[in-house]
C-alpha cells in the first residue's frame, strides 16, 4: 500500500518518481469510475499544455534600453521593451533598472509573445510564522518541507511594514513581498494585514451544514516556485487529514472550511478580477494559507480566507500582479476531459458549474 | 422553604440556590477551558481577557484563572455542608462560607470590568469563559451574565447550609426558582446556541473526517469487493486518495491474463457506503507494471501532469 502518511501525501515535488507518476494517474483512474460530465452545451475541455500563455520566466542575460535577453526553460528569448513597459524591482521603475542576473517574470502583451507588458525582477515572498527575531531580521517558518526563511527588514521599510504588521514577534504571522537576495528576502511590501491573533490561536471555523458550497470564493495568493513539479500545480489549503499534510507548519483551523481534496486532484481557479480561469492539479498543501483569514481587495472585497496558493507564473497568467500579493478568486473541482489525449491547442471554453458536486450517478454500485 | 409568605419564601429560595449554581458554573468554566487546552495542546490557546496582557503574562494568567475558578467552585461547595432536609441549618464554617461567597462576588465584578475592557479593545475576541464554546465576540450578554452572577454571589452571603428541598408544594417553588435562574443565565449566554449547534451537528460529507482504515473495512464488506476479489493480486492497495465525498482505492490485478488496475470508489459515509468499481487494463509500459525505470517514469508522470492542466478563457 502506498502509505498515505508518507511521501505521496506530502506534495508532488517531494514525492519520488514512481509516486509522481502515481499522482498523475489518479485523475485517469477516477475518470474510469466517475466519468466526468461534459460541459455546458456539450463542450468538452481539451487538455492543454502546462506552459502559461503570455508569461515567461527566466534569468536576464543581457539588457539594452529596447530589448532584454532572458534564459528560461525554453532557452534564450529576446523580449522587446516598448515605451509603456513597467518593471517592478522593489518598486515601480523603468526597464533600465534591469541588470544581468536578475530573475524575472515577464507578462507579455496579448497576442505578442515577444513584447513585454510588465516585468517583475527578483520578486520574492515569505509567508509564515515568526520563530526568531533579531534587530533587523526575522527567521520565518514557512512549512515543514521548506527550509526556514531569513527576512531582512531595511530601516526605510520598517515603518511601512509595521503599519500592517505591528507585531513582529515570535508566534505571529507575517506575509511580506520584497526582493530576493542570496538566502534571504529583503521585505519591502506587506502582502496583507497581520492577523490580530498568534498563529496558535487561529479561530475555530464556523460549523457548516448541508453540502459544502459548489464554488468557494476567497483570495488566491502566490508563492515562489520551488521546482518544475510545483510550477505546474496549485497548493490547496484543505488536503485530506488522513494524508497528513506534511507541509503544514502548525495546526491551523482553516478559514473558510474547504472540501477535502488530495494531491493530484484537479482544481479550477478563477480570477474574479480578470475573468480568467485555469484548471490545475493540486501539487501540495498550502501550508500557511489555512491560518490566514484575510480578505483580498484587488477588485472589491473577497470573502475571508485563502483558497489557493499559486506559483508565480500561474498567478501572473491568471492576471494577478505579484506586488499586490493576491486576487479575488473562486475555486471549484476540475475534471479531466473524457478521452483527453496528447497536449493540444488551448480551447476557449466557458467554465462549467456544479463541479464540486458530491459525485456523479454511479453505474455499478453496491 | 418554610416561610408562609410567598415573596419572603421566594427570596429565601433565591438566596439558598445561589452557591451550588455559582459553583457549578465556575467548575464548568474551568473544565471547558481545560478541554480547550487539551484539544489544542497549548495553554497559549486560551481566549478572553488574558489576550489584553503582554505575551509573557498570558500563560500564567490563563493557568491562574483556571485554578482560581476551580478552587472557588470547590470552596463554595464544601462550605455549604451539611446536607439536611431542613432549611436554616447552621454552616460548619460560616466564616469560610462567607469568604468564598465574597470572593466569588469580587471575581465576577472583576470579570465585568475585564469583559467591558475586552469589548472595547479587542471586539473580535470571544470571552473564553467556557473554552471553545465562547468564541463569539464578547457582547453585552456576557457582561450582563457576569454582573448577574456577581449579584447572585452577593445575595447568597447570608444563606444557610445546603438542604434538600421539601416534598410539599414548597418543592415546586424551589424548582421554579432554579429553572427561572437557569433560563435567565441561558438567555445571557451566547455559548448555549453554540452548544446546541454542536450537539446536533454532522459535518457535510465533503468536510467529514473518516479514517482510511474504515473505508477499507467497508470496502471489504461490500458486494463489489466480492465480485472483483478474484482479479486482485495483492493484499494492500497501491494508492488511496480522497476527493470530496469519495475515497478512491486502487489495487493491482489481472484481467484476461493482462495486468490491470481495479479502482474502487467508496463513499465517505459511516453506514452502508456506496461502492463503485472500474477495471482498467494496463499498457505493457505502464508504471504499475514496470516501476523499475524511475527516470522515464518521472518524465512520463510529468508529461501526464502537464496534460491535466487546462486553460479556460472567460466567456465572451
Amino acid at each position: 500500500m502506498v502509505v498515505q502518511r508518507g511521501d505521496l501525501a506530502c506534495c508532488v515535488r517531494c514525492a519520488g518518481p514512481t509516486s509522481a507518476e502515481r499522482l498523475a494517474r489518479r485523475q485517469l483512474l477516477k475518470a474510469a469510475v466517475h466519468p466526468p460530465a461534459p460541459g455546458p452545451l456539450g463542450q468538452v475541455r481539451t487538455a492543454g499544455t502546462a506552459a502559461f500563455p503570455g508569461v515567461l520566466t527566466g534569468t536576464v542575460l543581457d539588457t539594452s534600453p529596447q530589448v532584454i535577453t532572458i534564459c528560461g526553460p525554453d532557452g534564450e528569448r529576446r523580449i522587446a521593451l516598448p515605451p509603456g513597459a513597467v518593471v517592478w524591482k522593489g518598486r515601480m521603475t523603468d526597464p533600465t533598472a534591469l541588470e544581468s542576473g536578475d530573475s524575472v517574470v515577464v507578462r507579455t502583451h496579448p497576442g505578442q509573445r515577444s513584447v513585454a507588458d510588465r516585468i517583475w525582477a527578483n520578486v520574492g515572498r515569505v509567508t509564515g510564522l515568526i520563530v526568531e527575531r533579531d534587530r533587523e531580521s526575522l527567521l520565518v517558518d514557512v512549512g515543514r518541507t521548506t527550509g526556514r526563511q531569513a527576512v531582512l527588514i531595511p530601516p526605510h521599510a520598517l515603518g511601512r511594514l509595521q503599519v500592517r504588521f505591528p507585531r513582529l514577534e515570535p508566534g505571529y504571522l507575517v506575509d511580506f513581498i520584497g526582493l530576493r537576495g542570496r538566502g534571504f528576502l529583503e521585505a519591502l511590501v506587506p502582502a496583507t494585514s497581520q492577523p490580530a491573533y498568534r498563529a496558535s490561536e487561529a479561530p475555530a471555523p464556523a460549523a457548516a451544514r448541508g453540502h459544502a458550497a459548489v464554488r468557494v470564493a476567497g483570495s488566491a495568493v502566490w508563492h515562489e516556485t520551488t521546482g518544475p513539479a510545483d510550477a505546474d500545480g496549485v497548493r490547496y489549503p484543505a488536503l485530506d487529514p488522513e494524508t497528513a499534510c506534511l507541509e503544514q507548519p502548525l495546526a491551523g483551523a482553516g478559514c473558510p472550511r474547504l472540501p477535502y481534496l488530495s494531491v493530484g486532484s484537479l482544481l479550477e481557479v478563477r480570477n474574479e478580477c480578470t475573468g480568467r480561469a485555469r484548471v490545475l492539479p493540486v501539487s501540495g498543501c498550502a501550508a500557511t494559507a489555512q491560518i490566514f483569514c484575510d480578505r483580498c481587495v484587488t477588485c472589491g472585497t473577497s470573502p475571508r480566507g485563502r483558497v489557493a496558493d499559486l506559483p508565480t507564473a500561474s498567478f501572473v497568467a491568471l492576471g494577478g500582479d505579484l506586488e499586490r500579493g493576491c486576487f479575488n478568486a473562486t475555486v471549484s473541482l476540475g475534471s479531466l476531459s473524457p478521452g483527453s489525449g496528447p497536449p493540444g491547442p488551448v480551447a476557449p471554453v466557458s467554465v462549467s458549474s456544479g463541479a464540486l458536486s458530491p459525485g456523479p450517478v454511479p453505474t455499478e454500485r453496491s | 422553604m418554610t416561610s408562609p409568605e410567598l415573596p419572603a419564601a421566594l427570596w429565601t429560595d433565591l438566596q439558598d440556590v445561589q452557591p451550588p449554581l455559582i459553583a457549578a458554573i465556575l467548575i464548568g468554566g474551568c473544565l471547558a477551558k481545560l478541554g480547550r487546552v487539551l484539544r489544542s495542546g497549548s495553554v497559549d490557546a486560551s481566549l478572553g481577557p488574558t489576550q489584553l496582557f503582554p505575551l509573557r503574562l498570558r500563560r500564567p494568567l490563563a493557568m491562574l484563572m483556571c485554578a482560581f475558578e476551580m478552587s472557588l467552585g470547590l470552596a463554595l461547595l464544601v462550605t455549604m455542608f451539611p446536607v439536611g432536609t431542613r432549611s436554616g441549618a447552621a454552616l460548619f464554617a460560616p466564616r469560610a462560607a462567607t469568604g468564598a461567597r465574597v470572593a466569588a462576588a469580587t471575581f465576577f465584578l472583576v470579570c465585568v470590568a475585564a469583559l467591558a475592557e475586552l469589548r472595547g479593545r479587542r471586539p473580535d475576541l470571544g470571552c473564553g469563559c467556557f473554552g471553545d464554546f465562547s468564541t463569539q465576540p464578547a457582547g453585552w450578554r456576557s457582561i450582563a451574565r457576569a454582573a448577574l452572577l456577581a449579584g447572585a454571589a452577593l445575595i447568597s452571603i447570608e444563606s444557610p447550609a445546603l438542604y434538600l428541598p421539601p416534598r410539599n408544594h414548597g418543592a415546586l417553588l424551589f424548582l421554579g426558582v432554579v429553572c427561572a435562574e437557569l433560563a435567565l443565565i441561558a438567555v445571557l449566554s451566547p455559548e448555549v446556541s453554540e452548544a446546541l449547534l454542536r450537539l446536533g451537528y454532522t459535518a457535510p460529507c465533503e468536510l467529514r473526517q473518516l479514517p482510511a482504515e474504515r473505508t477499507l473495512a467497508a470496502l471489504r464488506r461490500s458486494r463489489q469487493w466480492r465480485k472483483h476479489a478474484h482479479a486482485i493480486t495483492t493484499e494492500q492497495p497501491v494508492d488511496v486518495w480522497r476527493e470530496l465525498c469519495w475515497r478512491y482505492v486502487v489495487y493491482p490485478g489481472r484481467l484476461d491474463g493482462q495486468d490491470a488496475e481495479v479502482v474502487f470508489a467508496v463513499q465517505l459515509k459511516r453506514r452502508r457506503p456506496m461502492v463503485e468499481t472500474a477495471v482498467l487494463p494496463l499498457a505493457p509500459d505502464c508504471p504499475a507494471a514496470a516501476p523499475g525505470h524511475p527516470g522515464a517514469a518521472q518524465d512520463r508522470g510529468h508529461q501526464e501532469a502537464m496534460q491535466l492542466s487546462t486553460v479556460v478563457y472567460p466567456p465572451p
